[in-house]
């Protein structure tokens, strides 16, 4: 006797429903559906597991060596490579002058990620709601596949895309403007630099990051109920405010929900970034415009030249940078979580459906 | 009076604000397409579907891609879609929770770092060599977690009057998901395979370090072999010096984006069918 | 079939060791009894090479299949080491430590390949530059074109006062580690810093620009006045077309020279004969008036014991046949990459290498 408690703020449990036989069995295709749902959950635990424990295992000497210095430490190297006495820490040997210091990474990854999403969440919802909203039906469809169509543009390209056309366009466009309008604020001053950094970086994830966030907003904004929209405009509200307290609501448990796929995807995106954020290990950013990288973006670029370390401690390196780039995800995950339950406060009846 | 005509201009620049969004989301993806057309120039005839990827002809890419795609589909569908059932309908709050936590955490995991794990663990220490199930599993690691996300947001838009009602009529878990709650949650759940394997076949890492490269048609055989795809070329073939590599990596790109394009209207036309069947709930 | 060992422990450095040439060495040839799929990946400077031959080594061998790709030298290593593929090409050979831990490992010259300092400040048209004047540029130290010592060595010539942009890789590649080898040979402070390698921690220099392979830091010289670039021979007419200028390197011996086919070869010869016997040597920075500095062999990276007869007679007769410059080597493929043949100096003792493939 099965009973699936689901719990979503139904003052009564059992919304799946528990049919059962004369006999109070469950019926056979609800019991191999529940196994095969639940065999199916824990896939993605699975795969997370098992990638996590081959990064540890490789990493595991790496952490031994940098210690807390990989989280405080400005300086990545991997040291000579082809010669020199090697460098020891902590009882692990590693090539001469080898350090693995990845705070500059931390500080790179963290900001681009916030500036793809604060451009990318509202540049999504809004566009969205102009194509659902606002844009005659005959043209809805063809404007619609574009969302679906960014997604599948290779991020190569993104990044070809970023250095040949978008970072110059913005190194003598719009970073003067910038620098002008906003140039009082520390961060937008100063040299508008190269084309490559992290703005650019940023922007180019933005654009990766829209349609995670668009294509379900989309669906999302079809399924508010047309009638509670009729109510308000009856009530004499304009479209904005329909938008703001009846549309936005509704879907913004959604909506949250696939920022946070946005957010994961940000923080792990590589070959675009790598392309366009100026590549610098060892600085921190100074400005909106100054190079940068990510953590992804390292172990992209340096893969191929760590596997050459015959220690193997440069791949080790990686491995320990690509599981901090896990915690941080873990992290920013769920205080993202925190900061939205505590700012949402009762939830509203709309969206529960009644 | 004043205050609605404040109102008014607040719709407006609302509005606007909307209309420049989407020129944003709109802009670049037109850029970006045409630039990709215009430089693939004279490599764009029939030639790209008869000749191999060292002839200038992309066959066995597209093949390659193909094959893939289908079995990412196959793989990374019904386990996606699963979990979100899993995540919707039977789980409570705290297993919910974690379930949820370790699929978007398994979002943020970089795709070189999904892609060397599979060599180091299925290439080598399997010994599968580059094989088409190394490039498939990873492909797989990386793209569950949208199935995932997208199938459990779509079912729990679907309103809990409906559950509420099927309960009420004695239904099983399994009827009720088949003619109440999948049909208005379908479109959305498309979408989101859709999405899925457009970000699949955007790919270039991962599979260069699980289903290595081949410059013939795919052959089938699981392990051992490896296979061509598009995005290989349109990633390695924009270094090479010759112009009409960077031709063909153009192409590739291009095509990449027509093989989406069917997709994504196939995806349409399914979710226009189920549409007119929820239309019929009215909900 | 005589061979001579050579003396020192395969260390590249420049002391050269003579060591006498081999007798020719007859190589065990000939089409396999079975079709063997010869699978390669690794450097993209050597790919493009390696895919023109394809079709004509099956014409002359039908049960070889050649399948080359790409992925990164470090990779094409890896992978040769590991087994996932037969071959790995590299634009590096392998470093001492690496060579320790793989002694059944063989690097095998099959070309030689070259890399151009290309610039984009107009009104320029000819340059001569030092590797310890580029040290100093990618430190930061040296930042504008009219600095005193890029005019004390471009004596007569109007340079302008723009800033220098260096663009450097920012992928792993043989580039980078063939470039940075001369920067480590000609100045301290980069040998005591940053050092040499396919990846190495570049240092700050502010405005400096990053690019992805060598058509990209052709692309990104071209848009970027002011820039100066570290670019592969094999895309030398794109960035002609581009109108990037090609400086002229200082030698170990004080010319100036170009990437020509005549200088890359003066500074092989110049090496010839101080290539240990595992074949492991560096061609940066060579002796003699007309050697280029920037100069290296193109590397297949592969196992000496194989797992069967049929694959090891495959690759034999893949690598005797790629280095025959009637075959492999001919004078189309090199071109189409701006690749030089092996010279005859060095040809017996790749054979000698060559023939250890077994069973």
């Amino acid at each position: 006797m099965s009973r699936p408690a689901g719990g979503r703020g139904l003052p009564s449990a059992a919304p799946g429903p528990a049919v059962l036989s004369a006999r109070g069995e469950e019926a056979v295709g609800d019991r191999a559906l529940r196994y095969f749902c639940v065999a199916a959950a824990f896939v993605p635990i699975g795969l997370l597991l098992v990638l996590t424990l081959v990064m540890l295992t490789s990493a595991w000497p790496a952490i031994v060596y940098s210690g807390a210095k990989f989280v405080t430490g400005t300086v990545f190297t991997f040291g000579n490579l082809y010669g020199g006495t090697p460098t020891v820490h902590n009882g692990v040997s590693a090539p001469h002058n080898a350090q693995y210091g990845a705070a500059p990474l931390i500080v790179g990854t963290l900001l681009t990620s916030v500036i793809a999403l604060a451009v990318a969440i509202p540049v999504s919802v809004g566009g969205v709601l102009m194509l659902v909203e606002r844009i005659p039906h005959r043209f809805q469809a063809g404007l619609s596949i574009f969302l679906e169509l960014l997604a599948g543009i290779p991020s190569v390209v993104y990044g070809l895309w970023g250095i040949i056309i978008f970072g110059p366009l913005l190194a003598h466009y719009v970073s003067p403007v910038l620098v002008r309008v906003l140039g009082f604020i520390p961060i937008f001053r100063g040299p508008v630099g190269s084309g490559q950094g992290l703005l650019v970086a940023g922007l180019i994830l933005a654009v990766m990051v829209v349609p995670v966030i668009a294509a379900t907003t989309r669906d999302l904004l079809r399924t508010v109920p047309i009638l509670h929209k009729e109510g308000a405009l009856a009530l004499g509200m304009t479209r904005y405010e329909t938008v703001k307290v009846v549309t936005i609501p509704f879907i913004r448990n959604g909506i949250f929900a696939a920022a946070l796929l946005g957010w994961a995807r940000a923080l792990g995106e590589t070959m675009a970034v790598l392309m366009v954020c100026g590549n610098a290990l060892n600085i921190f950013p100074y400005n909106i415009y100054a190079p940068t990288i990510t953590i992804a973006a390292t172990i992209a670029a340096y893969l191929d030249g760590a596997l050459t370390d015959a220690t193997g401690m440069a791949v080790r390196a990686l491995a320990e940078a690509g599981l901090l780039l896990l915690i941080i995800t873990l992290l920013t995950n769920s205080l993202a979580r925190v900061i939205v339950r505590r700012t949402s406060g009762a939830a509203l009846p709309v969206g529960r459906g009644f | 009076m004043a205050l609605r005509s404040w109102r008014s201009i607040q719709d407006l620049l609302f509005w606007a604000l909307c209309a420049l969004a989407l020129c944003a989301i709109v802009g670049p993806a037109v850029w970006i397409i045409v630039g990709l057309l215009r430089d693939a120039g004279p490599l764009l005839n029939s030639r790209l579907l008869t000749h191999d990827t060292l002839h200038l002809g992309l066959q066995n890419a597209i093949l390659g891609t193909l094959v893939l795609a289908f079995g990412v589909l196959v793989v990374a569908g019904p386990v996606g879609i699963g979990a979100g059932i899993y995540l919707a309908e039977f789980a409570s709050g705290r297993v919910a929770s974690f379930v949820r936590t370790f699929s978007e955490v398994l979002a943020g995991v970089p795709s070189i770092v999904v892609g060397y794990t599979g060599y180091v663990l299925l290439v080598v220490q399997f010994h599968w060599g580059y094989s088409i199930v190394a490039g498939i599993l990873a492909l797989v690691t990386i793209v569950t977690p949208y199935i995932v996300k997208t199938t459990e947001v779509a079912l729990r838009q679907v309103p809990d009057n409906l559950r509420e009602g099927a309960i009420a009529l004695g239904l099983t878990m399994v009827a009720t998901l088949r003619k109440v709650l999948l049909p208005p949650a379908l479109p959305a759940i498309i979408t989101g395979l859709v999405v899925a394997l457009a970000i699949s076949t955007g790919e270039t890492a991962p599979l260069l370090y699980t289903a290595g490269f081949s410059d013939r048609n795919p052959v089938p055989a699981l392990t051992h072999q490896p296979i061509g795809y598009l995005t290989y070329i349109a990633f390695t073939d924009i270094q090479l010096p010759d112009q009409s590599a960077h031709q063909l990596a153009n192409a590739a790109a291009d095509v990449t984006l027509v093989f989406l394009l069917v997709l994504i209207v196939v995806g349409r036309l399914l979710a226009i069918q189920s549409a007119r069947r929820t239309a019929r709930m009215n909900l | 079939m005589t061979l001579t060992a050579c003396g020192g422990t395969g260390s590249t450095s420049n002391t050269p060791a003579p060591t006498p040439t081999p007798a020719n060495v007859t190589v065990k040839v000939g089409n396999p009894s079975k079709p063997v799929t010869l699978m390669e990946d690794g450097s993209s400077l050597v790919l493009p090479y390696l895919q023109k031959m394809v079709d004509p080594i099956k014409a002359d061998y039908a049960n070889i299949t050649l399948a080359p790709a790409a992925g990164g030298s470090g990779k094409g290593i890896s992978d040769a080491i590991s087994g996932a593929v037969q071959m790995g090409g590299s634009d590096a050979y392998l470093s001492d430590a690496q060579a320790a831990q793989n002694p059944d490992i063989l690097n095998i010259p099959i070309a030689i390949s070259a890399q151009s300092v290309d610039y984009n400040v107009p009104g320029v048209d000819s340059l001569k530059l030092s590797g310890d004047v580029l040290a100093k540029i990618y430190m930061g130290k040296i930042t504008k074109w009219n600095d005193p010592a890029i005019a004390g060595l471009n004596s007569g010539a109007t340079l302008p006062a723009t800033a220098i942009v260096p663009v450097r890789r920012v992928e792993s590649s043989g580039d980078t580690f063939i470039f940075t080898s001369l920067l480590n040979a000609t100045n301290t402070d980069w040998q005591n810093g940053p050092g040499f390698g396919t990846t190495i921690t570049w240092p700050a220099v502010p405005g400096e620009v990053t690019a992805q392979g060598n058509p990209g830091m052709v692309q990104v010289c071209k848009q970027t006045p002011g820039c100066i670039a570290y670019i592969g021979v094999s895309v030398r007419s794109t960035a002609q077309q581009a109108g990037l200028g090609e400086a002229m390197l200082q030698n170990k011996a004080g010319q100036f020279v170009k990437p020509d086919i005549a200088n890359i070869t003066a500074a092989v010869t110049a090496k010839a004969s101080s290539i240990p016997t595992d074949l492991r040597a560096s061609l940066i920075y060579a002796d003699g008036a007309q050697s280029y500095p920037i100069v290296n062999y193109e590397y297949l990276v592969l196992k000496a014991t194989q797992s069967d007869a049929d694959t090891a007679l495959a690759i034999r007769s893949f690598l005797t046949w790629a280095i025959d410059q009637k075959k492999g080597a001919t004078d189309t493929n090199l071109q189409a990459v701006n690749f030089v043949a092996l010279p005859q100096t060095v040809v017996p003792r790749v054979r000698a290498a060559i023939a250890k493939v077994s069973p």
